[in-house]
């Protein structure tokens, strides 16, 4: 059903880009005759294909769905999506664990050409990876029993908080938590929900979607929300990446121009 | 030619096979590169002292604590697997195959969340008590064949000989038999506490906070946090710290019992 609702927009997004496109970058779809010249201008690992590392399953972020053209999806894989179909370029998912995504592992060995795995932009890793520009504010939740006396964060005090490691939900807890809150890390959200439903933690703060995903199931509630001032990137290798960056920056905004991002959004985070 | 000289150009021909491998490999290996991802002094150094005081420091406690409950685990089980009476052995056969045949990765997630959804059992120390739980049961399996094969190896005579002394059944087992399995059993129970040091790095799934990480999860946390993979490297140094003298120990002390039999 979400496949179908997005490939129509996705194709008259590309119409339009086409359409509209004719200025000399030699990334637009316009620049059909030389996909494979395009392809190597790029630095692609392979010819024609744009390899892309993700830590699978986040959802809403990424999950699999034997339906989409790369066999998974998500707001993450979708975007990656629209940005290869613009730049005619087939999609190639390749399952990694976060660590070696937000390592910078796969991306020095040539794993994959990029990172898609809903990753928080620091000046930390900035140092040793390049982030394209944002593409979307964390938005991070607090997953509470419904029967829990937790209805903010100020009522973590002496309770157990579970986060996953190294992401923005992690961070924020550990800033605005009160002092002797327990924080305890878990690999991912499997775990982590595991742990809320054990009664092993007494909420959990992560990003709101995915926690959505969660009160869906029933039993569990949304206590409060949080902006923070943290956003998610695609990550791509330190050097040597240069035009890929600048190629996935100019079709972000052209997503974003066309309203194709904003279709995206709604399908994954507004419900629409 | 002689046959020893023969011998001698041979030789000599594998020395230089060697070590011309060793140079191509040092030739061909993309040192920046590699430098870049795994050897970041400046990273390397950020991971001191937190990566020893508290990460190898919980790896040594979590792996003391899973080798001595694995070892009571592992004796109860072998003497019942080698018991009279039937349903102990099935009991131990039981345990042994399930604990043995199941991933050590699965046994802690089901100690530490299916056990407490199913029946509302919680193991005292949280996500640790439960993880070193899981290990425990996973090393006393393995640990009760180790013990039952070196309690069968002990010749038939001692007990014969301590029976035929007036000892009774258990007090044979516990003076004359054990003793001298666990003498022969020294090299596998050797090679069952490194593999558990190995196996603590899979507590993380149970959740880790900042004063229980243990070796790996610290090095994959701050490997996440600095975008770089070298905390990975120092990890695996102090992997070999804790190992490497600790099996030469043991290879040393076994060479000194085999002089004083």
């Amino acid at each position: 059903m979400r496949r179908t609702a997005l490939l129509v927009p996705l194709a008259v997004a590309g119409l339009l880009l086409s359409a509209c496109g004719g200025d000399d970058d030699t990334t637009t779809p316009t620049d059909t005759g030389g996909s494979g010249s395009g392809a190597t201008d790029l630095g692609l690992i392979s010819d024609g294909q744009l390899t892309v590392c993700s830590d699978i399953p986040y959802e809403p972020f990424e999950f699999e769905d034997a339906d989409a053209p790369s066999g998974y999806s998500g707001f993450d894989i979708d975007l990656v999506q629209a940005i290869a179909d613009n730049l005619e370029l087939e999609v190639v998912v390749s399952v990694t664990g976060f660590d070696a995504l937000s390592s910078g592992t796969a991306l020095e060995a040539d794993s994959c050409d990029m990172a898609a795995s809903a990753m928080t932009i620091t000046e930390e890793r900035k140092a040793n990876i390049t982030f394209a520009d944002a593409y979307y504010d964390s938005l991070q939740s607090l997953l509470v029993p419904e029967d829990s006396d937790v209805a903010s964060i100020d009522d973590l005090g002496g309770k157990k908080v579970g986060v996953q490691s190294s992401t923005t939900g992690q961070i924020y807890a550990e800033e605005n938590a009160p002092e002797d809150t327990e924080i305890v890390e878990f690999p991912g959200d499997t775990e982590m929900y595991a742990a809320l439903q054990a009664g092993s933690v007494d909420a959990l703060l992560q990003d709101l979607p995915v926690n959505l995903v969660h009160v869906e199931d029933g039993g569990f509630t949304i206590a409060e929300e949080y902006q923070t001032d943290e956003q998610y990137g695609f990550a791509l290798k330190k050097e040597g990446k240069e035009a890929l960056v600048g190629a996935i920056n100019e079709q972000l905004q052209a997503l974003r121009d066309d309203g194709t991002y904003d279709e995206i959004y709604g399908m994954y985070f507004t419900g629409e | 030619m002689r046959r020893s000289t023969r011998q001698r150009l041979v030789r000599l021909g594998f020395y230089a096979l060697f070590v011309a491998v060793v140079v191509l490999v040092a030739v061909s290996a993309d040192w920046e590169r590699l430098q870049r991802s795994f050897f970041r002094l400046d990273i390397a150094g950020e991971q001191f002292p937190d990566i020893v005081v508290i990460a190898a420091k919980n790896t040594v406690v979590y792996t003391a604590i899973a080798f001595v409950g694995g070892l009571v685990f592992g004796l109860v089980f072998a003497v019942m697997k080698l018991s009279p009476i039937a349903p102990y052995r099935w009991l131990a056969t039981v345990y042994i195959e399930v604990f043995r045949g199941l991933p050590a990765l699965l046994t802690i997630f089901a100690i530490a969340f299916i056990l407490p959804i199913a029946l509302g059992v919680r193991v005292p120390g949280g996500a640790v008590g439960a993880g070193v739980l899981g290990l425990v049961l996973v090393a006393g399996a393995y640990m009760a064949e180790t013990i039952r094969a070196g309690i069968q190896a002990v010749p038939k005579g001692q007990v014969e000989a301590a029976r035929s002394l007036g000892m009774s059944p258990s007090r044979t087992m516990v003076s004359i038999v054990l003793p001298q399995a666990f003498r022969l059993i020294i090299p596998p129970l050797t090679n069952e506490f490194v593999l558990l040091i190995k196996d603590t790095s899979l507590l993380y799934i149970a959740g880790t906070s900042v004063t229980t990480k243990e070796l790996t999860t610290f090095a994959r946390g701050e490997a996440s946090t600095s975008s770089n993979a070298t905390p990975l490297l120092v990890a695996g140094v102090l992997y070999l710290l804790i190992t490497v003298p600790l099996t030469r120990l043991v290879a040393w002390l076994e060479r000194r019992q085999a002089r004083a039999r």
